[in-house]
């Protein structure tokens, strides 16, 4: 003959509507603490998503780059740069990767056309550079493997140079002038773009500006005619998936350390390997941040466990004659658990609320992306419960094991 | 029939270091229907004894057989049904809970029995119509006059049609006016077939009733039906 638990929850429901100020009073710690875990629950959103797109617009993850090891120590000897016929080795051993591209690099190349001068990066590539960087051709065509077997003098540009060159005009079979060699353009480049995070100076909008402002051309017309000096020394590889790419980056690492004799020249790594690594950071960031909502959740479970012994103190005459007229240990056992139950509830709707209301705010604040999602709404809550089962146990089992003789008795 | 049955019931208190006796050996006796006064002077044990009565204590030693059923031995949780069933208490200062409205407060015994909500009502506005204050259904204690609140507490003590009707002191914070239609109603009740135990000082109190048992030191001196 167990009172049921929706008469618990009327119980509850009422004692809470009767002290409205003192129960607002008691939840705002839990508000607090559940509006702390959205709006970090968003962070951590925005943060992976903001992670997944830039990881996107780099090239996906399944892109392995060798680069020039930095930190290799040259006294010990050693040519940090592949040359072509050792390009066209490695590329016939790795027959799996799905695009591979090594890129020759010229920081201030000055392209000219009349009387318009433009400093660009300038890029020499293979025909596989598009698969590498997933990024489509707006008009003509790209660098073919016949360019690259002639050295012919075709370039590619990006859609930034060719609005400053031609404007409005037709840039296919143009000339310009790099160097002192003459180009033909074959083709542009779509324009790349994506909303750029905070206020990175000098960037404008667009993160990926500086890439609408580069010019390609093939790779062998780089090295033998337009800057001699100039060495390949990176290399784009992509593999079929993401999970394919960790073993290919070993693979190929493998290649390049026989290829340069076991000198680490060269080091090679994977996106999917730096995502991770990334994502194990955002982890521990995570981590650094629940612990502070945890913190405000606690206090605000103490607050409402000396609330709730209180009010119970205040209430031993109530019990008392509850006891009397039949309840059971467990009727005053559930009776204040599920008030305080509610109570953090309660705390936990509001903090929801706020949490929502104020998002965008602190997203605009930090400068950084916040991004909501219903999962948040069920970990709020869950939270909230949790805590008030936790901190409510106490004080109801303390009401519970009053003796009625002496709560009777009580003034 | 005895419907109260006690044996050598013995209570000790420990108050700090010390042992004390409370109730020494009671051997009580009431019939069913019985109108009992229990009488002492503060300290000779009664209120102890009423505790142990309604089974909201339990005696040191002895035993104690409320409608031949051993009560003094059961474990808590089913005490707390035979003060649900058997027990109806009145108490000096009301008891009532001040948020509730007076038929709530009937209701509370009923819904601790686990009585339908729709069945639970009926039966407390039923009682409360019957002690006279059907028309203050909606109205909290404090709204009610003394005499008024202790008869909302004794359609609380009978809403569960108990075997016995525990009262301590029922008339203590009232005047003599209410004071004595309250006794009228535990004078009806008992007409009804009711058993009702009434624990008091009061002399005058005391003489309404069909039997005086006088309690003094933890022992019953005078009215047992053995002795």
């Amino acid at each position: 003959m167990a009172i049921p638990i929706a008469e618990s929850l009327k119980l509850g429901i009422a004692d809470i509507l009767m002290r409205k100020v003192r129960s607002i009073v008691t939840v705002i710690g839990i508000i607090l603490g559940v509006m702390c875990i959205m709006v970090v629950l968003a962070i951590v959103n925005g943060m992976n998503k903001s992670t997944m797109s830039w990881m996107e617009e780099r090239g996906g993850l399944s892109k392995i780059e060798v680069e020039q090891n930095w930190q290799y120590d040259f006294s010990k000897g050693g040519d940090p740069s592949f040359t072509l016929k050792e390009i066209r080795y490695l590329q016939s051993l790795l027959p799996e990767a799905e695009a591979f591209n090594p890129s020759v690099q010229e920081w201030e190349a000055i392209i000219t056309k009349g009387d318009i001068r433009y400093s660009t990066s300038l890029r020499g590539v293979m025909p596989d550079f598009v698969k590498v960087e997933q990024w489509d051709i707006a008009k003509g065509r790209f660098i073919k493997d016949m360019d690259i077997d002639l050295h012919s003098n075709v370039v590619v540009v990006g859609s930034t140079v060719a609005k400053e060159f031609f404007g409005n005009s037709e840039p296919l079979g143009q000339i310009m002038s790099i160097g002192n060699q003459q180009f033909t353009v074959v083709g542009v480049m779509s324009e790349r773009f994506m909303q750029s995070q905070g206020g990175q100076i000098g960037m404008g909008d667009n993160a990926l500006e500086y890439l609408n402002q580069r010019c390609f051309i093939p790779i062998s017309t780089m090295i033998s005619k337009v800057n001699p000096i100039s060495k390949i020394s990176s290399i784009d590889i992509r593999a079929k998936s993401p999970e394919e790419a960790k073993e290919l980056r070993r693979k190929v690492e493998n290649i390049v350390l026989n290829l340069k004799n076991g000198k680490r020249l060269f080091q090679v790594t994977s996106a999917k390997e730096q995502m991770d690594t990334m994502q194990a950071n955002a982890k521990i960031m995570e981590a650094i941040f629940i612990l502070i909502a945890v913190i405000s959740l606690l206090v605000g479970g103490i607050v409402i466990m000396n609330i709730m012994l209180a009010s119970i103190r205040e209430r031993t005459r109530e019990i008392g004659v509850r006891i009397a007229v039949g309840a059971r240990s467990r009727d005053i056992f559930l009776q204040f658990l599920v008030q305080t139950i509610l109570i953090t509830s309660l705390g936990g709707v509001l903090g929801i609320l706020f949490g929502f209301a104020i998002l965008d705010k602190v997203g605009s604040y930090l400068q950084i992306e916040v991004l909501a999602s219903v999962q948040m709404i069920w970990v709020a809550l869950l939270v909230s419960i949790g805590v008030g089962l936790i901190f409510g146990v106490g004080p109801a089992i303390r009401a519970s094991r009053l003796d009625p003789v002496i709560a009777l008795r009580e003034e | 029939m005895d419907i109260i049955k006690t044996e050598d019931i013995v209570k000790d208190y420990i108050l700090g270091k010390v042992k004390v006796r409370a109730l020494n050996g009671v051997n009580l006796h009431i019939q069913k229907g019985e109108f009992v006064a229990i009488m002492g002077p503060s300290g000779s044990g009664k209120s102890t004894l009423m505790h142990i009565l309604g089974c909201l204590d339990k005696p040191t030693a002895g035993e104690y057989y409320l409608d031949d059923i051993l009560v003094s031995k059961m474990p808590k949780a089913a005490l707390a049904a035979v003060r649900n069933r058997k027990i109806g208490f009145v108490f000096q200062s009301f008891n009532l809970l001040p948020h509730l409205n007076i038929l709530k407060n009937v209701e509370l015994p009923l819904m601790y029995g686990g009585m339908s909500r729709h069945k639970r009502l009926a039966k407390a506005r039923e009682v409360l119509q019957n002690v006279g204050l059907g028309n203050r259904l909606k109205h909290k204690p404090n709204e009610l006059s003394g005499g008024q609140r202790q008869r909302v507490a004794i359609a609380r003590a009978i809403v569960n049609d108990p075997s016995i009707l525990l009262a301590d002191e029922p008339t203590g914070n009232l005047d003599s006016q209410s004071g004595g239609d309250i006794l009228e109603i535990f004078k009806d009740l008992h007409s009804q077939g009711n058993t009702v135990i009434i624990v008091t000082h009061d002399q005058a109190i005391a003489s309404r009733a069909e039997r005086i048992i006088r309690i003094k030191d933890g022992k019953i001196v005078d009215g047992n039906s053995d002795s």
